[in-house]
């Protein structure tokens, strides 16, 4: 039982990261500001708009609904791990995935703020479902929030890449 | 947001909690998926002394078969329930509901007992754990304990903050099933929500979002069982509500209670209609 910092280790897309952090600490911010990783975006910082969303141990999980020394001894990937989470890596000279092809293809992003939580979700969501209906997609974007309203291209986006 | 300062507690075993909570008790606060908790803690609504994280104790994320019952443990994720062959076949009412809660990634960590547990009014689980006969497996320090979910659920809720809930008990009942629900939001906790079962003769409807509390409707199940496998008219369910309902009814800044007893029937013919046109149902 500890109220005062905690030591704790993790691999943050595959680089190890050691800290000191107090229990309250939220692993979206550990991930931002300890681990570097800057593409971790917090969004409403309440769990209800998904923008942080990482994968944890082969999880997805909103990191600011999650403590970062609840992930001491995890394996964290964030959008920087986007290659390998969607399983083909990166091609084409542009050196973008077929996911993020697919959504500058179909204009499913404007400001990008809510892209690197949609990415990492989508991609662990067609790892999970190789081909989903139509309204499981829809299940699937609900948790997402996207201001600049592109939903519609962020389905065309998912269902173009389906096989 | 960011949460107040607390302690934190990363018990490996029951025994361990119950000792944290024998000492602590109403100060702490149980941490399972957390997709309940947290945002409550972020909004200080929750400022727990103590914070028991239980996701490192083994053997809690166990579905097993029993003779007459399916023993969940309270590590069991939403996700992993919806997913599970055993729940479709023998507590195929807790699998509609579950289609609806949240959306994956909030069911990939949130858990099925968090969910029950925080009770929230208008969700659909406690509801549906009430009108299906859930029992819930209760550990102190004077020992273990069998409770219906009338206690931990219903109005007047008997569980001790000495206490940790270490599995929730489904009766094994294959059966058609159907779930409907009215949301302000895909994905939202709806304003009323509907699960109608049927096996043979024996017929549950699990009501939420009318009283502040889910709400098993007895008279509306026998209606739907009567007319099986045709379809009840909503006039005629919603006589049949007024009979179930015995306590207070909820409302919100949203939805009048007047609201939510008009869309309860519609919601539960809907929830039968799906019930009675399941193929291959029991």
């Amino acid at each position: 039982m500890s109220d005062g910092p905690m030591a704790i280790r993790m691999t943050v897309d595959g680089a190890g990261v050691q800290a000191q952090v107090r229990p309250r600490y939220l692993l979206s911010d550990f991930l931002r500001e300890q681990a570097g990783a800057r593409g971790v975006h917090v969004g409403c910082g309440q769990g209800v708009c998904g923008a942080c969303t990482v994968v944890v141990d082969g999880v997805p999980v909103r990191a600011c609904l999650m403590l970062a020394v609840q992930a001491d001894g995890s394996a964290v990937q964030t959008i920087a791990s986007l290659p390998s989470l969607e399983g083909g890596g990166v091609s084409g000279g542009d050196g973008l995935t077929r996911l993020q092809r697919a959504f500058r293809n179909h204009h499913a992003l404007q400001c990008g703020y809510c892209t690197p939580g949609l990415l990492v979700a989508t991609a662990r969501f067609l790892a999970d479902h190789r081909s989903p209906s139509r309204a499981q997609i829809l299940g699937h974007l609900n948790g997402h929030l996207c201001r600049c309203s592109g939903y519609a291209n962020i389905i065309a986006a998912i269902e173009s890449v389906l096989e | 947001m960011k949460p107040a300062p607390f302690r934190y507690a990363r018990p490996t075993s029951v025994a361990e909690v119950v000792g944290l909570l024998a000492t602590h008790g109403a100060a702490a606060r149980l941490l399972a998926g957390g997709q309940s908790l947290m945002p409550l803690m972020l909004r200080r609504v929750e400022r727990p002394a103590l914070l028991i994280d239980i996701n490192r104790i083994t053997g809690l994320d166990e579905i097993e078969i029993q003779p007459t019952r399916i023993r969940m443990g309270a590590l069991v994720r939403q996700e992993q329930a919806l997913r599970s062959p055993i729940i479709a076949q023998a507590v195929p009412g807790l699998a509609a509901a579950l289609a609806w809660v949240a959306n994956p990634v909030v069911r990939q960590r949130g858990t099925v007992i968090g969910n029950l547990l925080t009770n929230s009014p208008g969700a659909e689980l406690p509801a549906v754990a009430l009108a299906l006969g859930a029992e819930f497996a209760v550990r102190h320090a004077g020992g273990e304990e069998i409770m219906p979910a009338e206690a931990l659920l219903g109005p007047q809720r008997r569980l001790s903050p000495q206490a940790l809930v270490t599995h929730v008990l489904w009766p094994r009942r294959p059966a058609r099933a159907g779930f409907y629900e009215v949301a302000r939001r895909d994905g939202h906790a709806p304003v009323v929500s509907s699960l109608v079962t049927l096996t043979g003769e024996d017929c549950r409807v699990a009501l939420s979002g009318v009283c502040p509390t889910g709400l098993s409707c007895p008279a509306m199940a026998r209606m739907i069982a009567q007319q099986f496998p045709a379809l009840p008219a909503t006039q005629e369910l919603a006589r049949a509500l007024e009979e179930d309902l015995t306590g207070p009814l909820y409302a919100d800044a949203h939805s009048s209670a007047r609201y939510r007893l008009q869309v309860a029937p519609v919601v539960s013919q809907r929830a039968t209609r799906d019930m009675i046109l399941q193929a291959g149902a029991a």
